[in-house]
């Protein structure tokens, strides 16, 4: 585990913290100069992803470009990033929708400095979860992602921000109440001398330890991934956040939730997992059809997507609890597959609002005749989210499908209607919004500007891409997911 | 005499209650000099105290014992100390001919409270701790319009006096137990009779006397008024280096009993959590800053006890860096509050409204400072707590540490409020803009990128503070 390379992980990492720094020393009246420097940062960091995906070695597998320090001597705390197929794409998906976002920020004009310099805090910490190995840094990171919120949507938000940003805030850190002592549980159980994931994992807790930690990590993350009942923080937040924070929240930020179960739960605590499997499928199948459901009823657009996020989340909850690697390979590309979509989403609907100052369905319509390409964003990204073949959610939704009907055969049919009630109200939004009656006030909106349309196409772009070339995802996944499942079943 | 190097920093600050007694019984002082003095002294005492931070030995018949860990507390309280006394150049809570005494008062307490971390007999903890405390009843009462703030200095003094009376009578049923007045006499006797009624009930009245400094639940009714009523420098010095020296003397005191106290340690189970959930939930209705953050310093008391109870040395080192934690992130909050509310009056929170246009820097400050009190990271209260949390449950109580943490959450709550107000509100009606002076500009940033420093980098901290639990007796 030698240093002969290039510390990638920790250049991506740092791309965001000397973007932040940068940010701060930028004179208060120079708005324009921060965007720059913002999408410069945001750049090198996309670029950093791509090349650090790309090298990935898929033959190997395994971990690669390990970087690893002692930080804390007497407690055993690591500096320890590394790269496998699980965190690659996260990684890939968290510097495309930064990108993305800052682009789509670009009219931004109440106290611009601030807002990047939070949205940079933010992304820092996801990144640090992405790429950490190490307990104590995975949570720390974790909540560096989380308290840059409050602000984000108190200040710049929309509908209910107070409320929503202090729901969601609160919400999401009694998760990491349960965590943090999950976490240190595990380390007192594993001798109290290193936080290091993977010697952890190799020290095979007794099974009631197993139990304990396993719940308290679900349970901790499950609040961040949306898992129904605890999800009811996620749609007043999405609605309450401005456009590109509700694109990295639901784009990334839940996956964050997912993750940490995946990561720390089933990795440390297989037979914690076997225990809870019921369970976990269980929630996910009543999150896909209560999402479904009730994003049936709203008409404000916003709701409408934060419904579908808890739907979508439950997919990736059902893949992971199935335990197979179809269903984990499905789980980990939905995870993918849905924060593009859900960055697209929020950000057709964002340029929508922005320039009618409305996001009620009913009176929107027929939007499609003064501003085509702003619709063909969202619909687009609709037919994603419905799992339209050639959409990178098809295939990630089949995997997860096929291994949950295998294994809970009435869970996974349940969940297979949900999916077509969500089809039905995406249809149905779509269908009132863009076509049927147009609305006199909004015929003269110019359609979008090409610099705005850059973030939509590039995330248009990748939603085709790997929607077209699956297997440039799965095989990275495939990877590291194949010896997971082999060592969970072990 | 050699052994006297070992007493230089005490001697220090006794000669500098003496040249501020002597400036006392001048006629015309001019409040500028006195104060360039005061920091010029305040400043030579932190530096006197790091030099002689290494030194070790035993004073005074063995009643005063210099080690590591007393040392550690003596250079964060001159720290503390050379904070509240530098953020004095607009005293305007106080009259101005009593500038002299209050410094005079000043060194005289911190000299008491640097006594007492290296006291281990039980009668000159007694004496530090009076000491300490009576010059604390006339800083509080010295505020101007006193007729205002009088029940303040009334009610501290009247708790005060009564926590003491309970601290000796402690005392003496511990004498009685085990015939000495030393201390590690006291260690070697007590786990053998601390079965004993008798025992417990001693070893926690006198305990009394260190949580009534510490403002632990129930010994806290005084903290809210005192913390409201007192001129801001003299809350920032009860908040800051009062907590120090009280959170040293539990350590020390409970490390005596050696854990063998199950009763003991369900004791102090039930006090950490009360004082948690007690502390976090009384703040969340608060409007005034310092009583907000009064009642945040009741919840503190209780999360540095999960420390302390854990009875292990990593639990009292986590315990000595929760302190240094405290110390920085709540000199961080007063500080922020001395300098907005310059003309010395009580700041409410709606007047932080708009706080980020008036003084970026102080917002930011604040906002890392309350971030912390929160124990989010990167900040050093979340390594701070981290620490704690990880010593309980080396012992098992993952209980406490559920109960710890959802706490921490309770507490987000009013911190946000704060927050909010600073980043959020827009004033009602147009509020100056806050001065900064430029060293007030550099404490601040110094300020800001120790609480990150410290937390993102823990480790040769942590190193020192197990090497000061270490040194305990």
């Amino acid at each position: 585990m030698e240093m002969a390379h290039f510390p990638i992980l920790s250049a991506i990492l740092m791309s965001t913290i000397l973007g932040l720094v940068t940010i701060l020393f930028i004179p208060d009246d120079r708005p324009k100069l921060v965007k720059q420097v913002s999408l410069g940062f945001a750049g090198v960091g996309l670029i950093l992803a791509l090349w650090a995906y790309f090298s990935y070695d898929v033959q190997k597998g395994g971990l690669q470009f390990v970087e690893r320090y002692l930080w804390v001597k007497s407690l055993g705390i690591y500096w320890f990033n590394a790269l496998d197929g699980i965190n690659a794409p996260m990684l890939l998906l968290t510097s495309v929708v930064l990108f993305t976002g800052v682009l789509t920020m670009w009219e931004l004009e109440l106290r611009v400095k601030e807002f990047f310099a939070f949205m940079f805090l933010l992304v820092a910490g996801v990144y640090g979860v992405f790429i950490a190995m190490d307990l104590f840094w995975i949570f720390v990171w974790y909540d560096v992602s989380l308290f840059p919120m409050y602000p984000l949507i108190a200040i710049w938000g929309g509908t209910r921000k107070e409320y929503g940003g202090m729901k969601l805030t609160l919400y999401l850190l009694a998760g990491s109440a349960l965590i943090l002592p999950a976490i240190l549980y595990l380390w007192v159980q594993g001798g109290s001398t290193t936080f290091d994931l993977f010697e952890l994992a190799k020290m095979g807790f007794s099974p009631q330890v197993q139990r304990t930690a396993f719940l308290m990590l679900y349970l901790g993350f499950g609040i961040l991934a949306g898992v129904w009942p605890l999800h009811t923080w996620s749609p007043v937040g999405h609605v309450a956040a401005p456009t590109a924070v509700s694109m990295i929240h639901a784009g990334v930020l839940m996956k964050l939730g997912a993750y940490g179960i995946l990561r720390l739960g089933m990795t440390l605590c297989p037979e914690g997992l076997q225990y809870w499997s019921q369970l976990m499928a269980l929630l996910a199948t009543i999150g896909i059809v209560y999402g479904a459901f009730v994003g049936l009823a709203q008409t404000d657009l916003k709701y409408v997507i934060g419904y579908s996020s808890v739907s979508h989340m439950g997919i990736v909850g059902l893949g992971l609890s199935t335990m197979t690697v179809n269903g984990i390979n499905g789980a980990v590309f939905q995870m993918f597959a849905h924060g593009v979509m859900t960055a697209l989403l929020f950000s057709a609907v964002g340029y929508i609002y922005d320039r009618t100052h409305t996001k009620m369905i009913p009176e929107l319509g027929g939007l499609s005749k003064t501003m085509p390409v702003a619709s063909a964003f969202f619909i687009i990204a609709a037919f994603a989210g419905i799992g339209v073949p050639f959409m990178a959610s098809f295939w990630a939704e089949l995997l997860v499908f096929i291994s949950a009907v295998k294994t809970y055969p009435v869970r996974g049919i349940l969940a297979v209607m949900g999916l077509v009630v969500s089809a039905l109200f995406m249809l149905r939004v779509v269908q009132k919004t863009f076509y049927g009656e147009k609305n006199e006030r909004w015929e003269h909106i110019p359609d979008v500007p090409l610099y705005l349309a850059t973030p939509r196409i590039i995330l248009v772009g990748v939603i085709l891409f790997f929607g077209m070339f699956p297997k440039v995802m799965l095989d990275v996944i495939q990877s590291t997911v194949i010896p997971f499942v082999a060592s969970l079943t072990a | 005499m050699m052994k006297w190097v070992l007493f230089v920093p005490e001697l220090f600050y006794t000669l500098m209650a003496l040249v501020f007694f002597g400036a006392s019984l001048s006629k015309k002082v001019d409040p500028r000099r006195l104060y360039v003095w005061a920091l010029a002294l305040a400043g030579m005492g932190l530096l006197v105290s790091v030099l002689f931070a290494r030194q070790e030995g035993m004073l005074f018949f063995d009643a005063y014992r210099v080690d590591l860990f007393s040392q550690v507390f003596k250079v964060l309280l001159a720290l503390g100390t050379f904070w509240v006394i530098f953020s004095c150049s607009e005293l305007k809570g106080i009259n101005e001919r009593q500038h002299a005494e209050f410094y005079f008062l000043m060194a005289v307490c911190t000299l008491a409270m640097m006594m007492l971390v290296s006291a281990v007999e039980l009668l000159t903890i007694y004496v530090a701790i009076e000491l300490s405390s009576y010059s604390l009843y006339l800083l509080v009462s010295m505020r101007q319009r006193a007729d205002e703030y009088v029940e303040t200095g009334i009610k501290y003094f009247m708790i005060g006096v009564t926590a003491s009376a309970f601290m000796i009578f402690g005392i003496s049923l511990l004498f009685g137990m085990v015939k000495s007045t030393y201390v590690i006499d006291v260690v070697r006797v007590l786990p053998t009779v601390i079965a004993q009624p008798a025992a417990v009930v001693g070893l926690v009245l006198a305990l009394s006397g260190f949580f009534f400094k510490q403002a632990l639940f129930p010994f806290h009714i005084w903290a809210p008024d005192v913390y409201q009523g007192a001129a801001n420098q003299v809350t920032t010095y009860i908040g800051t280096a009062s907590k120090m020296a009280a959170a040293a003397m539990v350590i020390r005191f409970v490390g005596f009993s050696g854990g063998e106290s199950g009763v003991l340690i369900k004791l102090l189970v039930a006090l950490s959590i009360l004082s948690m959930t007690f502390g976090n939930l009384v703040a969340i209705i608060q409007k005034d800053l310092k009583r907000l953050l009064a009642y945040s310093s009741i919840a503190h008391a209780g999360y540095m006890m999960i420390g302390i109870l854990s009875m292990s040395q990593r639990g009292f080192a986590s315990a000595i860096y929760y302190a240094l934690a405290y110390l920085v992130m709540t000199y961080a909050c007063f500080m922020v509050i001395m300098r907005i509310a310059e003309d010395g009056r009580n700041l409410q929170i709606k007047e932080l409204a708009g706080l980020h246009k008036r003084s970026p820097l102080l917002a930011m400050t604040l906002m890392l400072g309350l971030f912390g009190l929160a124990g989010i990271p990167p900040t050093v209260g979340f390594t701070g707590k981290f620490l704690v949390f990880a010593a309980a449950l080396e012992k098992g109580y993952l209980a406490l540490v559920i109960i710890g943490m959802i706490n921490a959450t309770i507490s987000l709550y009013y911190y946000l409020i704060v927050i909010k107000a600073a980043y959020l509100l827009e004033p009602v009606h147009p509020y100056p803009a806050v001065y900064v002076d430029s060293w007030t500009r550099y404490l601040s940033i110094i300020l800001v990128l120790a609480m990150v420093y410290l937390g993102v980098f823990p480790d040769q901290f942590v190193a020192l503070t197990e090497a000061a639990a270490r040194s305990l007796p």
